[in-house]
């Protein structure tokens, strides 16, 4: 007796372990499994499902490969996990994941470049494109890319004869007419909500003077960066002194949370914020008219357009599944309907001659004015590849807040360089 | 209570204090709760117009919340994770405590020292360690991974030794004489006898582990491994202002806990108050 | 019987560690390993895989202390720290001797005080980042204030330090009632005979007679405000402007999404000692006490 107890407790505690961990392993057939990690939310998850779905019912079905999407969270926290997963067997397939990543994929080991993958690119935007290749070639395929977008209050707009703004200085007199005050000197609507951080700045600092950069070897994409140079170069002075006068307005909202909501609610008239959530915020916008246009420009001279955003997918397996999987989810169809479902803008250059897309943008045009933006950039506008990218995304949202609320001008600048060129110098001790 | 005594004014006074005080607490410590059963029923127009509670009960959100793809194996590894381990962690606290409070051995005080000291480490100090662990045994997206790392507390240990201490070892040794082996004796004796104790360090095994957040989010990374508590928060409706059926999990993720608990209230009160 | 006694003391050895195994396997293979571990690595360079790729010395120690955002996450914690602990032991002390005494229809605040149990992390933090998400929130709106809940810096604090409270509320609540309840009828009652009432009974008699318990909630609180991360994940991400970023919450960005092994073995190491020394502290208190 007294044995078989010692037994049947030494087995269940040296056991639990592997019955348990097998438990819960999914069953392996013939068929291929690639698991693909995404950070698509609300409405945009949908349509990712069911374009993963479709995938397993047609070509998937076809060639044995079965497409499974998790949701892991935000864009950072898919690379929180795919950090924390590089080393261990956990790797997925294909994560989707953005600029902020780069960096570190770019000097990873465990990446399987698109062009080792043998993809055709040629079918692939420019700036999408550029955006993601470094000296090593193509990092990620582009997926969902998108542009910054001026969300405006279009019922709100047109009551008051005023239209999208064109400049940050158009842009405070009309946040100065939007606003709205109660008879206690409460704001009850704010004419702009939103503090500017790395993806707004690296359109307002990039499109000045035709095309600038944030920091050297082409904001990172040719190597590592090696220093800030908004600083010498006067861009980022140049933009700060511009969105003062928004701030000056008294209508401005430096909330960095729920500025979605407060837009859709009507409690914000306008605000920044990507193509990507076009079909979200038109769905869920109370009681009036959405509006967007292109960003507004920093000053006259700043013509270089707008910078691509959003995402892109990074693959970690090398095999013909995963080739499979990426070249159907950049497809012209696919490309159409993740689209229109969503916001984002076609990488596919095909997709935008397909009969369907036409007649939707057609029929919706506010889809048109990212795509536009984009095709009529400067294809050097590129995103930034910065180590350290989610503390320094941080640091430019307290910097300027500091700034709209009196720090000077020059140790503004000065103090945002210092932070990043330490950053910069922390990993490139570590890591070159 | 006899209430002969004459109240003064001041003791009105007081009264009237200790039950608007009373009132006030209740209502805002009971309000995340009653916000998250009316919102549950909200439609995201609801939420946009801070509403207290829904314009018309959407009842389409506990259906959207049930049908979530993953939603029941979610809860199974939620159930399943808190019952082993509570079971596991109970018989591994029991087993050490019986050894140290029933048997001289060589090393006790030494092995009894390493064992308490693990007190004065906390879990989050070592949770990138343990994670790689795990990792390198293989055990992500497991049951085992997410539970083995807490399987042992030593507070719960001396809990249970306290409490053993308290059983007169005249009954073990004539168990002994009388041909008892320690399995008898400890099921058919000693845990019988310390059933408060156990079922305390049980019970609060089990809520822990079902309440756990940091270390299951860590550990899974696919959507059918996550515990409720990971899925819930991984839901990404906010992004739509759709929160309604992130309410409505949230609901049935709390309310089975929320009538445990009004059940088993007098028993908790009369385990912990000593008279 | 002492002949039966020696004999079975050597049976029982075997025994012993057998019923040990399980115990000192989950502490070794969690406490122990990852501890020494975290504590060597700190004093060397490890790279990204995990491997050891030379001597560090302090340079981890040095690096982590230069670090801007973690000088600023020690200012963060401890502003939670100074806010939380006095708050929350406030709050659940008052909870407590406003229901020490039962009467017909205390078990209704009773419970409320209870449920908070039962409510996980994640449920309070998503609701609080709904109930408190700005300016235009559910609670403004019902008493036309403008808490600017988690949006200002200030603002999110306040709700981190309520959130803490609401997490640890329940636990405490149940610990200091009982406590109360626990003491002795007859001391109270010889109080009372003594002409002590009111205010005086509760200070000068009752709070006394449950100081440890209340010492105990204070050490918890504080233990929780040191390593409070996971709330701060779901509720803020640190922000706004980094004013949520508590030396945990660094930890956990360091460790797992920017993969610094030399930030997250040396913080690892330091609150090691930190946990090392409270707890240290703690006990001597503790037997100190018991032995008055």
């Amino acid at each position: 007796m007294k044995k078989i107890f010692s037994a049947v407790l030494l087995i269940i505690f040296l056991s639990s372990v592997h019955v348990f961990a097998a438990g819960l392993r999914e069953s392996s057939s013939a068929l291929t499994e690639v698991e693909i990690w995404h950070s698509a939310q609300g409405s945009n998850a949908e349509v990712f499902d069911s374009i993963i779905e479709t995938f397993n019912n047609t070509i998937g079905k076809e060639k044995g490969i079965v497409a499974t999407s998790i949701y892991q969270g935000k864009a950072n926290d898919v690379l929180t996990k795919i950090n924390a997963a590089s080393g261990t067997d956990s790797l997925p397939d294909i994560a989707m994941m953005d600029a902020t990543a780069a960096t570190d994929m770019n000097a990873s080991d465990y990446l399987v470049t698109i062009d080792a993958l043998g993809i055709d690119t040629s079918k692939i935007i420019e700036c999408g494109l550029s955006s993601y290749t470094s000296e090593k070639g193509l990092l990620a395929l582009p997926f969902n890319a998108s542009a910054l977008l001026y969300y405006y209050n279009k019922t709100l707009y047109d009551s008051l004869g005023l239209s999208a703004p064109e400049t940050i200085d158009q842009m405070a007199y009309v946040v100065s007419k939007t606003g709205l005050a109660g008879s206690n000197g409460k704001l009850l609507r704010v004419g702009f909500i939103g503090i500017p951080t790395t993806f707004e700045l690296s359109t307002f600092i990039g499109s000045q003077n035709g095309l600038s950069y944030m920091l050297d070897n082409r904001n990172g994409h040719d190597g590592v960066a090696t220093k800030a140079v908004f600083g010498e170069e006067g861009t980022y002075k140049t933009f700060l002194l511009e969105w003062k006068k928004v701030f000056d307005t008294g209508f401005y909202s430096t909330a960095t949370t729920g500025t979605t909501e407060e837009f859709t609610a009507g409690r914000a008239a306008a605000m920044l914020a990507s193509s990507s959530k076009l079909a979200t915020i038109i769905n869920s916008a109370e009681g009036f008219e959405v509006g967007v246009a292109s960003v507004p420009m920093v000053n006259e001279n700043a013509t270089g357009g707008t910078v691509i955003s959003g995402g892109a997918l990074f693959a970690f397996s090398d095999n013909e599944a995963v080739k499979t999987v990426l070249e159907y989810l950049v497809s012209k169809d696919v490309q159409a309907i993740w689209s229109e479902g969503t916001g984002y803008v076609p990488v596919n250059t095909e997709s935008y001659e397909t009969e369907s897309y036409r007649s939707f943008l057609k029929e919706n045009p506010l889809y048109k004015v990212a795509s536009d933006a984009l095709l009529s950039s400067n294809p050097g506008m590129t995103n930034v590849w910065v180590p350290s990218a989610y503390s320094i995304y941080y640091s430019f949202q307290t910097n300027i807040i500091n700034y709209l609320n009196g720090t000077g001008v020059d140790e503004t600048v000065s103090e945002m360089e210092s932070i990043i060129n330490s950053a910069i110098k922390t990993y490139r001790e570590q890591n070159l | 209570m006899g209430k002969t005594v004459q109240r003064t004014a001041y003791d009105s006074f007081r009264h009237v204090t200790r039950i608007i005080l009373l009132v006030l607490m209740s209502v805002i410590v009971a309000f995340p709760l009653f916000y998250m059963f009316s919102s549950s029923l909200f439609s995201a127009s609801d939420f946009n117009n801070l509403r207290l509670f829904p314009a018309s009960p959407v009842w389409e959100n506990y259906t959207r919340a049930l049908n979530q793809k993953f939603f029941w194996r979610n809860m199974l590894n939620s159930v399943g994770t808190s019952i082993l381990a509570s079971v596991l962690r109970t018989a591994i606290a029991v087993l050490a405590a019986f050894a140290f409070t029933y048997f001289k051995f060589r090393g006790k005080n030494l092995i009894f020292t390493a064992l308490v000291l693990t007190l004065f480490i906390p879990q989050e100090a070592v949770l990138y360690q343990n994670y790689r662990t795990i990792a390198k045994l293989g055990l992500l997206d497991t049951w085992a991974g997410i539970i083995s790392t807490s399987l042992f507390s030593a507070a719960q240990m001396l809990l249970l030794m306290g409490s053993f201490k308290a059983q007169s070892k005249e009954i073990y040794d004539a168990a002994r004489i009388d041909g008892a082996t320690d399995l008898r004796y400890l099921t058919g004796i000693l845990i019988p006898l310390s059933g408060p104790a156990i079922l305390t360090v049980a019970i609060q095994t089990l809520i822990v582990t079902f309440n756990s957040y940091l270390w299951p989010l860590l550990v899974t990374n696919r959507s059918s491994s996550r515990t409720i508590q990971i899925a819930m928060t991984m839901l990404g409706y906010a992004e739509s202002g759709q929160l309604g059926p992130q309410m409505a999990t949230l609901v049935i993720a709390t309310a089975p806990f929320l009538v445990i608990l009004a059940l088993a209230k007098k028993k908790i009160e009369t385990t912990l108050t000593r008279r | 019987m002492s002949f039966k006694k020696s004999g079975k003391k050597k049976h029982f050895q075997n025994k012993a560690y057998l019923y040990l195994l399980p115990a000192l396997t989950v502490a070794a293979a969690f406490c122990w390993y990852p501890s020494v571990k975290s504590i060597v690595e700190s004093f060397l360079v490890v790279n990204q895989g995990g491997k050891v790729i030379g001597f560090a010395a302090f340079d981890n120690y040095r690096r982590l202390f230069s670090d801007q955002a973690f000088l600023h996450s020690i200012k963060v914690s401890v502003t939670f720290i100074l806010l939380f602990v006095p708050a929350n032991t406030f709050v659940t002390l008052l909870a407590a001797s406003l229901t020490r005494r039962p009467s017909r229809l205390s078990f209704i605040p009773e419970y409320i005080f209870f449920t908070p149990v039962a409510v996980s992390l994640s449920a309070y933090s998503l609701l609080m980042s709904d109930i408190f998400r700005g300016e235009a929130s559910v609670l403004n709106n019902l008493f036309s204030t403008a808490f600017s809940g988690i949006t200002t810096p200030a603002g999110a604090m306040a709700v981190l330090v309520i959130l803490g409270i609401f997490l640890d509320f329940g636990l405490d609540y149940i610990l200091l009632m009982c406590a109360f309840r626990s003491i002795d009828r007859s001391v109270i009652e010889a109080a009372r005979m003594d002409g002590a009432g009111g205010w005086r009974l509760y200070w000068c008699v009752e709070v006394p007679m449950i100081k440890n318990t209340v010492l105990v909630t204070i050490f918890l609180a504080l233990k929780d405000a040191l390593l409070i991360s996971a709330p701060i994940i779901i509720l803020t991400e640190g922000g706004p402007y980094r004013s949520t970023e508590t030396i945990m919450f660094y930890y956990y960005t360091e460790a797992f999404r920017s993969g610094n092994r030399a930030v997250q073995n040396a913080l690892a190491s330091i609150v090691l000692l930190i946990a090392g020394a409270g707890m240290t502290v703690y006990s001597i208190f503790k037997r100190k006490k018991e032995a008055l």
